[in-house]
């Protein structure tokens, strides 16, 4: 009988219950309207202001470190989608020291299902779509300018290298949420993490040195557009660590999960 | 209890609260370090590709203090204002506050008063002194520290109206995430903290001119850099006159839309 139960827990469990947690979570976010359009508002007027600060950057400087215009939007558009995914699905990390720190929590605990997956499934943040719109625009915009070939090889790897980099930004995110098990008021861990992706639309090759390897491995934001963009940019001269990068994406995910759910098993004990 | 000591019965409590949270403090400190390589190397970047060592009156060094200064005082001047009134709405607690001898804008604004002295010295300073130091004396060190601790209280004043004008939308609806990023995105932008307001185009400049969020990076950093001719009393006494005016003005509208929102108030139970 359990392993029965077991075996039914694969991917399309998971799946299925997702599916059913999302529409309730939708059902609510519906009943406030309000909220909801100033929220995507907002959304879109963050995107809008990130815009122009590119647009007035490159007003007064034609290049940065050898990439023009439409290299620059590239790397701007592929962060932006790269970013998409943590913004969407894992935005209920934001929620986690409250819960912690009230005890709510420990409902996740009593389920019969993974506590990371049901956390995080709980909440999913439409107006992340805006954002995910924008930079598919801007992304498509710079492709088609650049004239990087559109063949199925092309666009395999678009998707597999954007899925992948996505990964490291959700994994920063869940390292600095999990801070919370440990450290009270840890919020400050998150806002700090969050400001960093700013910089993941900048070629990491300005960095040298100590602070290259900081953004290639312990911050590891450089993943983030940079080294998967080379991918496309420069396709006669990709270096190693692009082609490894959704290894690594997955390595830095499995990582984050580890100590999330290491900060679980922490909360477990404390009884109360 | 005379008013004076009531206020800096708040100040002292401030400062007592922040004093709690000292491993926040080390850790902002060090993302602050952080985020000053990332401005670093990206503007480095930005000036080597360029050919040219000014860039609308602002050199490397210019560009980098005024943009990690602007973090600084952004971390300085942080309020929770809107987050604050919108939890106080939603769990009634603000009639307590509508009871206390003192006036809520009043209130607010003293209590948050011990927290900003504690996070002046504890990270606007190291960080000011960091940035003097890797600048190699950049920063011109004169009158113009003091007219910047001027500047830089007047910017403190017209942030908490601009908060304090924005925090009652709360009372109209519960979108508090809605209107913080808006008020955050539009004053970090038109204030020249995401960018200086230097290399604006000029359509977009004389807009902004117009507008009250300069008053709360771009004046008080322009006036520490002695750019725009802030380095003489005919170019400094405008300046500060401006963000006086500002303060007079956004005070007087925060005070007029506060009392009618109050109004809207009604709390359920008790």
């Amino acid at each position: 009988m359990e392993k029965s139960l077991r075996q039914k827990r694969g991917f399309l469990f998971y799946v299925s219950i997702y599916k059913k947690i999302l529409l309730q979570d939708l059902k609510s976010k519906m009943s406030f309207r309000a909220d909801f359009i100033i929220s995507t508002f907002g959304m879109v007027l963050t995107n809008l202001s990130g815009f122009v600060t590119f647009m007035i950057l490159f007003h007064n400087f034609p290049s940065i470190n050898g990439w023009d215009y439409h290299h620059m939007l590239f790397l701007y558009g592929f962060s932006l989608i790269a970013l998409t995914p943590v913004q969407c699905f894992f935005d209920n990390n934001w929620n986690l020291r409250f819960m912690v720190r009230s005890g709510d929590f420990i409902k996740y605990c009593f389920r019969p299902i993974n506590v990371f997956f049901y956390f995080i499934s709980e909440v999913f943040d439409v107006k992340g779509l805006g954002q995910f719109a924008f930079g598919l625009a801007t992304f498509i915009y710079a492709w088609a300018h650049i004239g990087i070939p559109v063949t199925a090889v092309t666009i395999a790897e678009a998707v597999l290298f954007l899925i992948t980099a996505s990964l490291f930004m959700i994994a920063l995110m869940n390292f600095a949420a999990a801070t919370c098990f440990w450290i009270i008021n840890s919020g400050y861990v998150m806002v700090i993490m969050f400001r960093f992706k700013d910089f993941a639309k900048y070629p990491a090759s300005i960095f040298n040195g100590v602070f290259r390897f900081i953004f290639t491995f312990l911050i590891p934001i450089a993943f983030v557009a940079y080294y998967p963009s080379l991918v496309f940019v420069t396709p006669d001269n990709v270096p190693l660590l692009s082609w490894l990068s959704p290894l690594i994406g997955a390595l830095f995910f499995w990582l984050s999960y580890k100590f999330w759910m290491l900060g679980v098993r922490k909360y477990d004990f404390t009884g109360s | 209890m005379t008013s004076v000591r009531k206020m800096t019965a708040l100040t002292r409590a401030g400062i007592t609260e922040s004093l709690q949270f000292r491993l926040g403090t080390a850790v902002t400190l060090f993302a602050n370090l952080i985020y000053l390589a990332l401005v670093y190397y990206l503007w480095k970047a930005i000036y080597a590709s360029s050919g040219t060592d000014v860039v609308n009156g602002m050199t490397f060094y210019d560009t980098m203090i005024y943009l990690i200064l602007a973090t600084a005082i952004f971390n300085f001047l942080e309020m929770f204002i809107v987050w604050d009134m919108s939890r106080a709405i939603q769990s009634g607690e603000i009639i307590m506050h509508l009871l206390k001898p003192m006036r809520y804008r009043k209130y607010i604004f003293w209590s948050y008063s011990g927290s900003l002295v504690m996070s002046f010295v504890q990270t606007f300073i190291p960080t000011f002194l960091v940035v003097a130091i890797i600048t190699r004396g950049a920063i011109p060190m004169g009158w113009n520290l003091l007219s910047f601790a001027v500047s830089l209280l007047l910017a403190l004043v017209v942030n908490y109206n601009i908060e304090m004008l924005v925090a009652p939308i709360c009372l109209y609806t519960e979108s508090t995430w809605g209107i913080n990023i808006v008020k955050e995105t539009i004053v970090l932008l038109l204030s020249g903290a995401t960018i200086p307001l230097a290399f604006f185009p000029e359509g977009l400049r004389r807009v902004v001119d117009y507008l009250p969020f300069r008053a709360v990076y771009d004046i008080p950093l322009r006036v520490l850099l002695k750019k725009g001719g802030t380095d003489t009393w005919q170019g400094l006494l405008p300046a500060l006159g401006l963000q006086l005016v500002w303060c007079i003005v956004l005070s007087i509208l925060g005070n007029l839309f506060w009392n009618r929102a109050v109004k809207r108030i009604t709390v359920n139970g008790g």
